[in-house]
């Protein structure tokens, strides 16, 4: 079981993001969503297939500029790492890494590796599940 | 005219957006011990449904909700 609670008490949200490089816009909110879920002590993982290991890649949180009307965008990183702070687990799908030619080694610090079977069993197990 | 509620720390999150009030309530509320109250001041909008939901979430209780020259302003009590 990939959860880690076992209090009975805590909800487990399962955020899934398929968006990457292209879609600049679209790569923040789950990191910002999934933030907030932990902050309300929830445990809450983010879990990037398709396109989405690109917003994990090495460099890429920085690449990454998620615009704003009237100025003040920021990059990809600050909600990275406001994710990775308060405790949200960052999840990889293993034929999303072929995909884009990437390895474990070419992700940021902390990612895990899960296979589809996993994120399933993650899924029956959530109180949500919420894809983007 | 309501009871004053005496809080134990201040958090001011004027000016902060959507998520950071709640991630900064968060982690002040872990420092504080069972009982004791804390008051957030914030400007966001979402901050009173935020926080509403917030509080029915984690279990510490909200025990005011108010406007106050334009600030949203909450008194937190941890569970």
């Amino acid at each position: 079981m990939l959860w880690k609670t076992n209090d009975p008490d805590t909800k487990k949200i399962l955020y899934v993001q398929t968006h990457g490089e292209k879609d600049p816009e679209r790569t923040a909110t789950p990191f910002f969503l999934a933030t907030a879920g932990a902050a309300m002590d929830n445990e809450v993982c983010i879990y990037f297939t398709m396109n989405g290991p690109q917003c994990l890649a090495k460099g890429n949180g920085e690449k990454i500029f998620i615009p704003r009307k009237g100025g003040n965008g920021k990059e990809l990183k600050y909600f990275i790492d406001q994710a990775q702070e308060i405790g949200v687990r960052l999840l990889v799908c293993q034929p999303s890494l072929d995909l884009h030619g990437y390895t474990m080694d070419d992700m940021i610090e902390g990612v895990e590796m899960i296979g589809g079977a996993a994120f399933n069993d993650m899924a029956v197990h959530a109180d949500a599940v919420i894809a983007f | 005219m309501s009871d004053v509620i005496k809080e134990d720390q201040v958090l001011d999150c004027s000016g902060m957006l959507c998520p950071m009030p709640v991630v900064k309530t968060s982690k002040a509320m872990k420092e504080l011990q069972s009982g004791q109250v804390l008051k957030m001041i914030a400007t966001d909008p979402g901050a009173p449904p935020d926080m509403e939901a917030w509080s029915r979430q984690t279990g510490n209780e909200l025990l005011r909700s108010m406007t106050e020259a334009g600030k949203f302003i909450f008194y937190l009590k941890k569970k």
